[in-house]
């Protein structure tokens, strides 16, 4: 520090008599600096991002709100949360209004694949960023950040494949718990699922049922199916927050560990804990801290290119995690902070 | 004292008491609360929300609200005919899959697919409308399982062709006006809107089918024995409101092109939400267009401003319930106490200060001393006539007298026992005169102004007048029409006592003591009637002077005769003849010796002079005692008076018994006899006269002898 | 054999049909007839059954209660939150059930002193209780039941014989309302207040008083629902709310035959109800129905059952009760 200020100095009493006052700034430009940081900074002033969920309230949005909201204190750029709580037509009504308001940045989690996408596409016309998240529109805007939702299906079905396939000494039936039929992760995961499974005739699905994300729903359908079939060999749930209760039907039933539970999820600690507990036997995890990474990242890239919408067609799919009994790591898992 | 004296007269002066429950009592006020409740909350909202009075935001919420307001509108008609559409949501989001599927799966052209789509709204309407007014199925139970059949169709719909349904864009200009255009600023689906509110206003208040909306809603049974046809009515606002919704989900569709799977779903809870707090009330019969667009207003304004203020999902439902349960509780409360209010604050008494009475007294030295000569008063008609307010007789002596029945009675006869029933008018007929053509005139209270041919047809001369713009009761209808006269050149004067209460509360005017009656001129040559001269404490009797230039009217409570210059330099002038009578006078009519006579139909006490400087007092009484306990002028005994031009008072009749003829509200002189009415007499009374011309006919001295 | 339409009633209508479909499924459906998969049809509907007959309760009164869902998901989550933040069992039980009959007593109030209609008053209630939870009662949309609670967890997965706990609770609870409605005063009154409020207040019932017990009632059925779920599937979803249940429960009640009109029904007709609407999904589940067919079909066999009841008793002009939709 002293070192810093006498050799200032110097330079100073050196160029005294000819150098302006004015010229004493572009002396500090002999300094060594990081000439991205101060960009970096400044690249925050006066931003703005907001965020539209489908609803607040569950680990996912919660876990992603709660990284880009630290982001934003940190870094000083606003950030806001439009809340439609499930609502599609109130998920319209805010973004619409959202258009109106031209924040910088809208993050988006769609609840099916079209209900934004027209509006979507009116927020890029009007110069707004759009980062999808999760769950895909139709449309595509700059960036999408969220599950492979195929290789999830595809995972999900290739170990169905190896606990109930040829060799197991098992029936090969398994059963599949969808959430609404509509949303991107069912849509999806169904594609993967059957993109393994039209390969091996030896699994039979002896169920494919909707339970709409309820968990009351997909116990009632999975203790039907287990009275129909005591010889199941798997259950394969879209998400583990739902097939918790196909897992309970499971353990009621006196099946533990003869049947098979599936499923994946954002990697929360409950997924973990029932892991642990023997509920759930292999659990796919999107990792909500990776991603809210990823959207960050984005967020910040963003800001910093000045990109504009449609200069850009970029997909950060989440490397997937996988919670299993045999390589439990307890560590994979997070939890809220609140 | 004399300050205060002032001070209180200057205020029942100025104060208009009286407005608050005029206001009160009109029909629109029931929306009294949704309204202040919309204006609170745009107020608060665009206080709030920056940009919220923009013309883009106020765009978008338009487009919203066209959406829902058609909704609304569907299930307020459905509502109004006593059923309910719970299945309205599963219907819009039906139609909107409809809609999208026709024009993105099968390529259809908009104007091929629009009327597409509303047909299959109105047939989805005829499944309910079929079940609940044919089957007779219960509307709430009906309208819930057909949300879920309509819901299911909907999934298996997305589930089998989601991806094809809402597969990329239909490029067309017409399609993204409906969806995003507007006029003037004016987005597409509120023109829309707007056009089909009007059309509903007119068709609900208006027309036929309307009415039996209204009717049914109301009273199921009547309306079925009244002979409408109560099924196809029901069916039919099943079928509108499938063909609204139908609407709403094609400017959905427009605008967002989307498929999604909870379109619609909860709607029917919001729009429901919406009719009822517009002040539609459940189980029918009452509601209007107007209270369907404030309703869903105000719900589409709470709905989207919370999501505009970014309150969280749980904060926002929050305060929904909570606004919710404020708005119907006051909306109820207001709703069952609005006619006890009403019936508090109604009567508004105001100051009226009236000069000391004359005493009629004996040995008073006034003219008006009480004497005993209608004594020999005979009754004509004793038991069988009720109510002759005023009575009146022809060339051949035949004598008229109207009924509380709503009839005219003629007497004929040479001691009138002849009694035969001239006309049935309806209400009750007040003052008469003959026109020169022969034909009754006749004030009919609660009807107005109605004539009698000599063959006893009844016709109709006028029963409304021109409005006061200012006026908040309606005045342009006569509601108490009470005396006339016709002047020389075909002008009908009558007088309307009071605009504020009907035939059967007019007593109750007498507690206000403000000038809320009229005298209206209803002009025979052009059938025009104009108001002449306002605020008149409870004008009455009314009689064309001898020269037929002026006219003399009763102010019944103003206790005081005044003349009104129809003619000559003073033309238009109001001029007192008498200020100061000591009774309440009501009819005038001529004499044959070129006077007047003058009916009083009570005398005045000083209780009640005394009271008429006492508002208050007598608000405190109108509001806590019980009617019949209120303190009243006296209509019980009376006299009749003579007077000439100048107002000198010649002449006095008493009966001081009331044996006779218990009241006088009217008398005609007749051939040397003068023929009593009174309101509330069960007979008509007849009194010689001494030193009368005994040829005298009263027609004749307005329209020449006959020859 | 004196035969007469009449003695149809909507309810042994809903009863034949469900006779029949359990003949027809016990025949063609392998594994439908079995004890095994009746406990497990029982099973599936006994939460259904169980709110069914809170909000009987309610419409036998001439009302109707739309915040029985919000009641059970809300309360019962709380108390499993309760749990997670440290508090013991027994008071975490007693603030859920406290805030159950808090939301009931509300109910009763503004239905019975304000007079706002049934529909509004508890559909705001409802709206009002899942606002007030997710945005300071709970942390998340689903809260888990915390591991090892003994008993308690048995609530919803123990059983007793080869009869799962819930079975068993729907039976105490249809035990229970039966005793209440038909062999108490409280009970009968509710009766009279249905059939006619006007007539009971003037006869001296406490009409007031009675509607906020009934609302109190349906409440604290409710909670008991929520607990049961809460236990079975070791996690309450309050987005539960959002979901058509609250029709289900209404359309149980409604299709044994309760009529909206109040003063008629019993707690048999509840079971009418829920034995039709299990042993079609039961029934279809096993075909492998889609949920949105099974959805359809259901609905579709609830609205022929309103048609045939319809046509054996019609409603003429001279019957029908003015308002009553």
């Amino acid at each position: 520090m002293l070192k810093k200020f006498t050799l200032k100095k110097l330079l100073a009493l050196g160029f005294a008599s000819t150098l302006t006052l004015g010229m004493l700034g572009s002396a500090a430009n002999a300094e060594l600096i990081d000439e991205l940081r101060e960009p970096y900074i400044q690249s925050f002033k006066g931003k703005k991002v907001a965020f539209l969920p489908i609803a607040m309230g569950f680990d996912l949005t919660e876990g992603w709100a709660e990284a880009m909201k630290a982001a934003s204190e940190k870094h000083g750029f606003e950030f806001v949360i439009r809340d439609p709580n499930w609502n599609t037509n109130a998920g319209t009504q805010a973004l619409t209004a959202l258009i109106a308001e031209k924040p910088d940045i809208i993050v988006a989690h769609n609840p099916d694949v079209q209900s934004y996408a027209r509006l979507l596409k009116k927020a890029e016309k009007a110069g707004i960023n759009v980062i999808q998240v999760n769950m895909k529109s139709s449309y595509s805007t700059n960036v999408y950040v969220g599950a492979d939702w195929v290789e999830i299906g595809e995972a999900g079905a290739q170990e169905m494949v190896k606990r109930c396939g040829d060799g197991s000494g098992t029936s090969g039936k398994v059963a599949i718990i969808q959430g609404p039929l509509t949303g991107a992760a069912s849509v999806y995961q169904v594609k993967g699922v059957m993109n393994i499974l039209d390969q091996h005739k030896e699994i039979k699905i002896v169920a494919n049922q909707a339970a709409d994300w309820d968990a009351s729903k997909a116990k009632a359908v999975t203790q039907t199916v287990l009275q129909q079939h005591p010889d199941l060999c798997a259950v394969f749930g879209f998400w583990d927050v739902m097939t918790l209760g196909a897992a309970a039907a499971v353990k009621e039933a006196g099946q533990t560990g003869k049947v098979s539970v599936l499923t994946n999820g954002g990697g929360n600690q409950m997924a973990c804990d029932n892991v642990k507990s023997g509920a759930f036997d292999k659990v796919w995890s999107y990792d909500v801290p990776g991603q809210s990474r990823d959207l960050v990242s984005m967020i910040k890239m963003i800001f910093q290119s000045n990109a504009k919408p449609g200069d850009m067609r970029v997909a950060l799919y989440t490397p997937l995690k996988v919670i299993s009994r045999e390589a439990f790591d307890p560590s994979i898992c997070w939890s809220l902070k609140k | 004292m004399a300050s205060a004296n002032a001070f209180t007269r200057a205020r029942y002066k100025y104060f208009p008491d009286h407005l608050i429950g005029e206001l009160l009592s009109k029909r629109w006020m029931e929306s009294a609360v949704p309204t202040v409740i919309l204006v609170g909350v745009f107020g608060y909202l665009s206080l709030n929300l920056p940009h919220y009075l923009s013309p883009i935001n106020l765009m978008d919420l338009g487009r919203l609200y066209a959406e829902f307001g058609l909704v609304v509108l569907a299930m307020g008609l459905v509502m109004i005919g006593g059923g309910v559409d719970l299945s309205i949501g599963s219907m819009f989001a039906l139609c909107n899959i409809a809609m999208l599927s026709l024009i993105n799966m099968f390529g259809w052209p908009l104007w091929a697919a629009i009327p597409a789509v509303l047909v299959f709204g109105a047939a989805l309407g005829a499944v309910n409308g079929f079940l609940i007014g044919y089957l007779k199925l219960r509307a709430f139970l009906t309208t819930l399982v057909t949300l879920i059949i309509y819901r299911a169709i909907v999934d298996i719909g997305l589930m089998n062709f989601a991806v094809e349904i809402s597969g990329g864009f239909l490029e067309s200009e017409a399609w993204d006006f409906i969806g995003d255009g507007d006029i003037f600023g004016i987005p597409s689906g509120l023109i829309a809107f707007l056009i089909l509110a009007v059309i509903g206003h007119v068709m609900l208040s208006r027309t036929r089918p309307g009415w039996h909306v209204m009717a049914i809603g109301g009273a199921r049974r009547s309306a079925h024995n009244a002979g409408i046809a109560v099924k196809r009515t029901i069916c039919l606002t099943y079928v509108v409101s499938g063909v609204l919704t139908a609407l709403a989900a094609v400017f959905f569709a427009a605008r967002l092109g989307s498929a999604g799977s909870d379109v619609g779903s909860g709607m029917e809870v919001g729009v429901l939400t919406a009719a009822v707090l517009g002040g539609i009330s459940l189980g029918g019969g009452r509601g209007s267009v107007a209270k369907a667009i404030m309703g869903g207003a105000i719900v589409l304004l709470v709905t989207n401003g919370m999501i505009r203020m970014g309150m969280e999902g749980g904060s926002s439902s929050l305060a929904l319930g909570i606004i919710l349960l404020f708005a119907v509780g006051i909306d109820v409360k207001w709703l069952k106490n609005r006619y006890k209010i009403i019936n508090k604050v109604y009567v508004s008494p105001s100051y009226l200060e009236l000069p000391d009475a004359p005493s009629p007294e004996k040995g008073s030295g006034t003219p008006y001393e009480v004497n005993d000569r209608l004594k020999t008063v005979t009754a004509i008609g004793l038991g069988t006539i009720e109510g002759p307010e005023d009575v009146i007789l022809d060339h051949n002596d035949n004598l008229f007298a109207g009924t509380r029945h709503g009839d005219i009675i003629k007497f004929s006869g040479p001691n009138f026992e002849t009694q035969e029933t001239f006309a049935h008018i309806g209400g009750h007929p007040l003052g008469m005169a003959f026109d020169p053509d022969g034909n009754l005139l006749t004030c009919v209270g609660g009807m107005g102004l109605y004539g009698v041919k000599p063959s006893g047809e009844v016709y109709k001369l006028t029963d409304e007048t021109n409005r006061t713009w200012y006026s908040i009761n309606d005045d342009s209808r006569l509601r108490l029409a009470d005396d006339l006269d016709i002047t020389p050149d075909g002008q009908v004067y009558f007088s309307e006592a009071t605009i504020r209460y009907e035939m059967h509360s007019w007593p109750l005017d007498s507690l206000e003591g403000r000038g809320n009656g009229r005298i209206i001129c209803h002009d025979l040559n052009t059938n025009k009637t104009h108001t002449v001269i306002r605020d008149l404490i409870f004008p009455n009797g009314i009689c064309t002077s001898f020269d037929g230039k002026s006219i003399l009217f009763a102010e019944t409570w103003g206790c005081s005769i005044s003349r009104y210059w129809i003619d000559g330099p003073k033309r238009g002038k109001v001029e007192p003849v008498i200020p100061n009578l000591p009774g309440y006078p009501d009819n005038i009519n001529r004499s044959s010796d070129g006077n007047y006579w003058l009916a009083l139909v009570g005398m005045r006490t000083p209780t009640f002079d005394l009271a008429m400087t006492m508002p208050a007092f007598r608000r405190k009484m109108a509001r806590r005692v019980a009617p019949d306990e209120w303190l009243f002028p006296n209509i019980n005994s009376g006299c009749v008076i003579k007077f000439n031009e100048a107002g000198e008072i010649l002449d006095v009749l008493w009966d001081l018994g009331g044996e006779n003829h218990p009241m006088i509200t009217s008398m005609r002189e007749h051939k040397g006899h003068l023929y009593l009415g009174g309101i509330s007499n069960n007979r008509v009374g007849r009194y010689k006269l001494e030193n009368a011309d005994p040829d005298w006919v009263g027609i004749d001295s307005y329209w020449g002898k006959k020859s | 054999m004196n035969f007469n339409i009449s003695w149809f009633t909507q309810e042994r209508i809903v009863f034949s049909i469900a006779l029949v479909l359990f003949l027809v499924f016990s025949l063609s459906l392998s594994g439908f007839f079995s004890v095994d998969n009746l406990i497990v049809l029982m099973r599936n509907v006994s939460v259904l059954g169980i709110l069914g007959i809170g909000m009987a309760i309610v419409v036998i009164g001439r009302g109707i209660d739309l915040s029985m869902i919000a009641v059970m998901a809300v309360s019962s989550a709380w108390t499993l939150q309760l749990m997670q933040n440290g508090y013991g069992l027994g008071s975490a039980l007693a603030l859920g059930l406290m805030c159950a009959l808090a939301i009931g007593v509300a109910n009763g109030l503004l239905i019975a002193f304000v007079e706002i209609p049934a529909l509004f008053a508890t559909l705001a209630t409802g709206i009002f209780l899942y606002g007030l939870g997710k945005s300071t009662m709970l942390d998340l949309d689903v809260i888990y039941l915390p591991e090892n609670t003994g008993w308690f967890e048995e609530i919803g997965k123990g059983s007793i014989g080869p009869f799962p706990m819930p079975v068993i609770l729907f039976c105490i609870t249809m035990v229970v309302a039966w005793f209440v409605l038909s062999r108490t005063r409280f009970g009968r009154f509710i009766y009279g207040t249905g059939d006619n409020p006007l007539a009971a207040r003037i006869t001296g019932i406490p009409i007031r008083i009675i509607i906020t017990g009934q609302y109190a009632m349906a409440s604290f059925i409710g909670f008991f629902a929520g607990i049961i779920i809460a236990t079975s599937v070791s996690a309450v979803n309050t987005r539960i709310f959002h979901s058509t249940m609250i029709y289900d429960v209404i359309l149980v009640v409604v299709l044994g035959g309760i009529g909206l009109s109040g003063g008629k029904g019993s707690v048999r007709n509840v079971v009418v109800g829920t034995l039709l609407i299990g042993i079609l999904l039961n029934g279809m589940t096993i075909m492998d129905i889609q949920f949105t067919y099974q959805n359809f079909i259901k609905s579709l066999i609830l609205l022929g059952a309103i048609i045939l009841d319809s046509v054996l008793h019609p409603r003429n002009e001279e019957t029908a009760q003015q308002g009553d939709i």
